[in-house]
């Protein structure tokens, strides 16, 4: 690693002024090593192996023949791969429907003005988010189980047993169960963007909206939303990457069933590597995913680099 | 439902939720005379509040239950309290919680060390290649965690690794580091050069900078990257399930898979599982809640 970076110079403010010499140098390089062996072998790469074997027929510990694009042209004709990206495109809608939780949350919030309220309030609407994300999985598929379920039993008890039904077992509702664990969606980041762009907005600028006589409704439309317009848009786009990572809530609670209802890609990639034994084409589905989910990190850095991200990291 | 869109008269110091002397001062006289208490916004926050909080509630309730109490009482408490469903928990899922302590304690020692001094050497000195180096490591930032799972365990079949300790650790060191060195550059960058200038006039070394200067400024920095990498440990589900089967090896989220599996319809013990499990990150959420905020934000995918 050392000899190919030495060949890039540095021109850039330069604290120390003399020429760096190469006995001076050398421990530096040294305090990097680690850095990079670990980063090289860990990250870089297994990121690049991915790529390479999505164009062989690899067998692991055996013989792995060239075979050019069969892998991406394979995926193209798999139509469980494409429905998983259906699946996607409803969990990312429903998420982006379900950012009225939040955006509810943090208004009521911002208008409280007693402080020692707002403070507890928002100590109880984030603490959910301190359990667990296996735990949060678990008690759900409890909620949903189909004879000592929460939910089926709620039905039962106020006299509406006849709606109760195995909800994770059913093609048709299954994802609809899926979408709806963690409920009512307060503890996450939305929450905690809305939350502290809105406290960040100066205080005055709400009062002369209020002085004028701005509806609550329309002070949300023409004031505490265009304020809010960077952030929407950088939640935007990791809501769009969070999504293409989907994958460990539908493992947990359905395993991609019933009848695929519930396939992501990521249980997609998985399961033709670890069921099927095809670890060329999982690598294929793991390279388009990769690609996919770059593209959109490159934008959120993009969009991220324009507002300052300082103000998502939480209050002052 | 009412809400209003004014706002009492509030001192030029912003106040301190936390600071009950403060709150109790002039806000809240001046608020007395000229507005309404805000009921309404009150009730829909405690509905969220409580519509939040229910499903943990139950699990809770649930978790103080016997096989019995639960069949005759679903929904309130039952007395007395089954405390030994706890004891039976603890047995099967205390040594989950070891392993995931001790996997967590090592990544995050590596980490912060590492990425300590990596972030001092590229902050502080000039050398050929440091802009390069630098680039490297904030490219990976991009590179989401999921999409290497396949390669990345493939590589761990291939060097034999799977079912071992360093198998679990490193992916998360290396995982760590790239977060850990982008964070703590930039935060060594914000401290004063004039502070390592006159310690140097002062006769200390590279060591006695590192150590007695720049470590006891960055604490607040290394709570940061500790507590984000406690929490991704503490949540990684893929990782550990692919590449550990040894029950004695798992950390606590594909534990609590198993021993899920195996508690049958004893509910009463699962859900005491599950408090136990969650325990540890509800303490941390208690005693570092700003941090802990930093954590669960810098931990999402695309900053790591």
């Amino acid at each position: 690693m050392t000899s190919n970076v030495a060949g890039v110079g540095s021109t850039e403010e330069t604290q120390l002024r003399r020429r760096p010499r190469w006995r001076s140098v050398a421990p530096l390089y040294l305090a990097l090593l680690p850095l990079a062996l670990v980063l090289g072998v860990v990250e870089y790469y297994p990121a690049l192996s991915g790529i390479w074997y999505s164009f062989f027929d690899w067998n692991p510990g055996g013989d792995s023949p060239f075979i050019g694009l069969d892998n991406y042209s394979r995926m193209m004709g798999d139509h469980i791969w494409w429905q998983s990206f259906r699946v996607l495109g409803a969990i990312f809608l429903f998420a982006i429907a379900s950012w009225v939780f939040p955006l509810l949350g943090a208004e009521l919030l911002i208008s409280l003005r007693n402080e020692r309220a707002a403070f507890v309030y928002r100590t109880l609407l984030i603490a959910p988010m301190a359990f667990p994300g296996v735990v949060t999985a678990l008690v759900w598929s409890f909620m949903y189980h189909p004879n000592d379920g929460v939910i089926n039993t709620m039905l039962t008890t106020i006299g509406l047993g006849n709606l109760a039904q195995n909800w994770l077992g059913d093609p048709s509702i299954a994802l609809i169960a899926l979408l709806f664990v963690g409920f009512p969606f307060v503890a996450g980041l939305q929450f905690l963007v809305f939350y502290s762009t809105l406290q960040n907005v100066p205080k005055e600028i709400f009062e002369a909206a209020g002085i004028d006589g701005v509806g609550r409704l329309r002070r949300f439309w023409h004031i505490d939303l265009p304020l809010m317009a960077t952030q929407v848009r950088l939640l935007f786009v990791l809501t769009i990457i969070n999504t293409l990572q989907y994958g460990f809530v539908a493992y947990l609670l359905t395993a991609g069933g019933p009848d695929n209802a519930t396939m992501v890609p990521v249980l997609r990639m998985l399961n033709v590597a670890f069921q099927g034994q095809d670890w060329g084409f999982a690598a294929a589905l793991s390279t388009t995913l990769f690609l996919l989910t770059l593209a959109f990190s490159a934008i959120a850095a993009l969009v991220g680099r324009r507002s300052s991200i300082s103000n998502v990291r939480g209050r002052r | 439902m009412t809400f209003h869109a004014e706002h009492p008269v509030i001192p030029a110091e912003p106040l301190d939720p936390r600071d009950p002397e403060q709150s109790t001062g002039t806000a809240h006289t001046a608020q007395k005379g000229r507005n309404r208490p805000q009921v309404g916004i009150m009730v829909a926050l405690t509905a969220l509040v409580i519509v939040a909080f229910f499903p943990y509630l139950f699990m809770l309730l649930t978790s103080f239950k016997s096989k019995e109490q639960f069949a005759e009482q679903y929904w309130l408490p039952a007395w007395p309290l089954a405390l030994d469903n706890y004891g039976k928990a603890f047995e099967q899922v205390a040594p989950y919680l070891f392993m995931t302590f001790l996997v967590a304690a090592v990544s995050v020692v590596a980490i912060i060390f590492l990425s300590l001094l990596s972030g001092y050497v590229l902050a502080r000195f000039t050398f050929p290649g440091r802009q390069f180096f630098f680039l490297m490591v904030v490219a990976l930032l991009m590179v989401p965690n999921i999409a290497a799972l396949i390669p990345r365990f493939a590589l761990a079949r291939d060097l034999g690794m799977l079912n071992t300790f360093p198998v679990l650790v490193i992916p998360y060191v290396a995982g760590g580091l790239v977060l850990g060195t982008v964070l703590m550059k930039t935060f060594i960058e914000g401290i004063p050069q004039e502070l390592f200038d006159a310690a140097r006039v002062d006769g200390a070394g590279q060591g006695r900078l590192f150590f007695s200067i720049m470590l006891p400024l960055s604490f607040p920095v290394i709570g940061t990257v500790a507590l984000i990498n406690l929490i991704a440990i503490w949540n990684d589900f893929f990782w550990p399930l692919l590449t550990i089967t040894e029950n004695s090896l798992k950390t606590i989220s594909v534990g609590l898979l198993f021993f899920q599996g195996q508690s049958g319809t004893d509910f009463g013990a699962m859900f005491a599982g599950y408090m136990l499990a969650s325990l540890p990150l509800l303490l941390l959420f208690t005693f570092f809640s700003r941090y802990f905020l930093a954590g669960v934000q810098g931990g999402l995918p695309g900053s790591h």
